[in-house]
């Protein structure tokens, strides 16, 4: 048995584990917006509401800020965040295509920022609406 | 074996007001790490962090004795002797760090560096996602620390017999002298 054959079948479960964590990546990667809001949807029960989501964006739920505080009425534009003024990027899909993409990145802005402005988390429901909403933007 | 067991003094008044200060700053930093409205305050508490870090370091060199980095400086050989002693339920005694301690140290340092640094960065939007992903790891395993920290207080207490958190307060040690510093 030569020394590479040896170290072939060492290596073998390294590579499949590497292999199905690249494959694992390319999924996570390949998410798009309408994936989120079928998942939120599923999660809600029931179908979403661009129009509801539109309601819920604009105006405060309960808390000192709505959604609109930062990322404005027309999130197809640049935001600005109410406390430091700092610009943050259109909300959008299709004014910034990096949204909606990250699963990780979606479940901690909506976990941060509804509790910024709701002082809980927001139901599936909420999620699916909005992002319906942002999803009609053009 | 007690020869010699009177109060000591082991943590300088600037060792004592900066554990605090950190303890505080840190804790302020955690619980407002999640909201936009508490922003300020959170990078707040980061600037105070990260001004108490540099105090420290500066004071690893010349501050009291058992409060320089030189004093307790940990060896391989010093952490396996002490862990070794450790599992034997006979933990080797310290006045000062004892050499597990001290790696916690030097790591509750080094990950703070890094949770101030990444944080200064992400606030002022350089280094992208990837800033924002080492200041979340530096600062939970800040948080990891802490607790192993505030267990090893509580075993090494129980186990010397000696309170801890009241000698962080006062100072002031009632043991025995072993190993003298400075």
């Amino acid at each position: 048995m030569s020394g590479i054959d040896t170290l072939e079948t060492a290596m073998r479960p390294v590579l499949i584990l590497a292999a199905l964590s690249i494959a694992a990546g390319d999924v996570a990667l390949a998410e798009t917006p309408r994936d989120f809001l079928i998942r939120f949807e599923k999660e809600a029960g029931t179908a979403a509401s661009a129009e509801r989501g539109a309601r819920f964006f604009n105006s405060k739920q309960g808390g000192e800020w709505s959604c609109a505080s930062c990322h404005t009425d027309k999130p197809t534009q640049a935001g600005r965040h109410a406390k430091t003024d700092k610009p943050i990027g259109a909300l959008a899909p299709a004014a910034n295509a990096e949204r909606f993409t990250d699963a990780t990145k979606v479940d901690k802005w909506f976990r941060r920022n509804c509790n910024d402005t709701l002082n809980r988390l927001c139901t599936a429901q909420e999620k699916a609406d909005v992002t319906a909403w942002l999803l009609s933007l053009k | 074996m007690h020869t010699n067991e009177k109060p000591i003094r082991v943590w300088d008044l600037p060792t004592r007001l900066f554990h605090w200060s950190l303890a505080a700053s840190f804790l302020v930093a955690f619980l407002t790490s999640e909201s936009e409205k508490l922003r300020d305050i959170h990078v707040l508490a980061g600037y105070g962090l990260a001004g108490l870090i540099a105090f420290r370091i500066l004071w690893g060199f010349v501050g009291g004795g058992y409060s320089r980095f030189a004093e307790f400086l940990p060896t391989p050989a010093k952490v396996l002797g002490y862990l070794r002693s450790l599992l034997a339920g006979r933990p080797q005694h310290y006045v000062g760090h004892n050499p597990a301690g001290a790696v916690a140290i030097f790591l509750l340092l080094g990950f703070g560096i890094a949770a101030a640094a990444s944080g200064y960065a992400t606030y002022n939007e350089f280094g992208g996602h990837f800033m924002e992903e080492v200041h979340e790891v530096a600062a939970n395993g800040m948080m990891v620390l802490v607790v192993i920290h505030l267990a090893g207080v509580l075993v090494s207490s129980w186990l010397h017999g000696e309170n801890l958190v009241k000698a962080m307060i006062t100072g002031w040690k009632n043991t025995r002298n072993e190993n003298p510093a400075g």
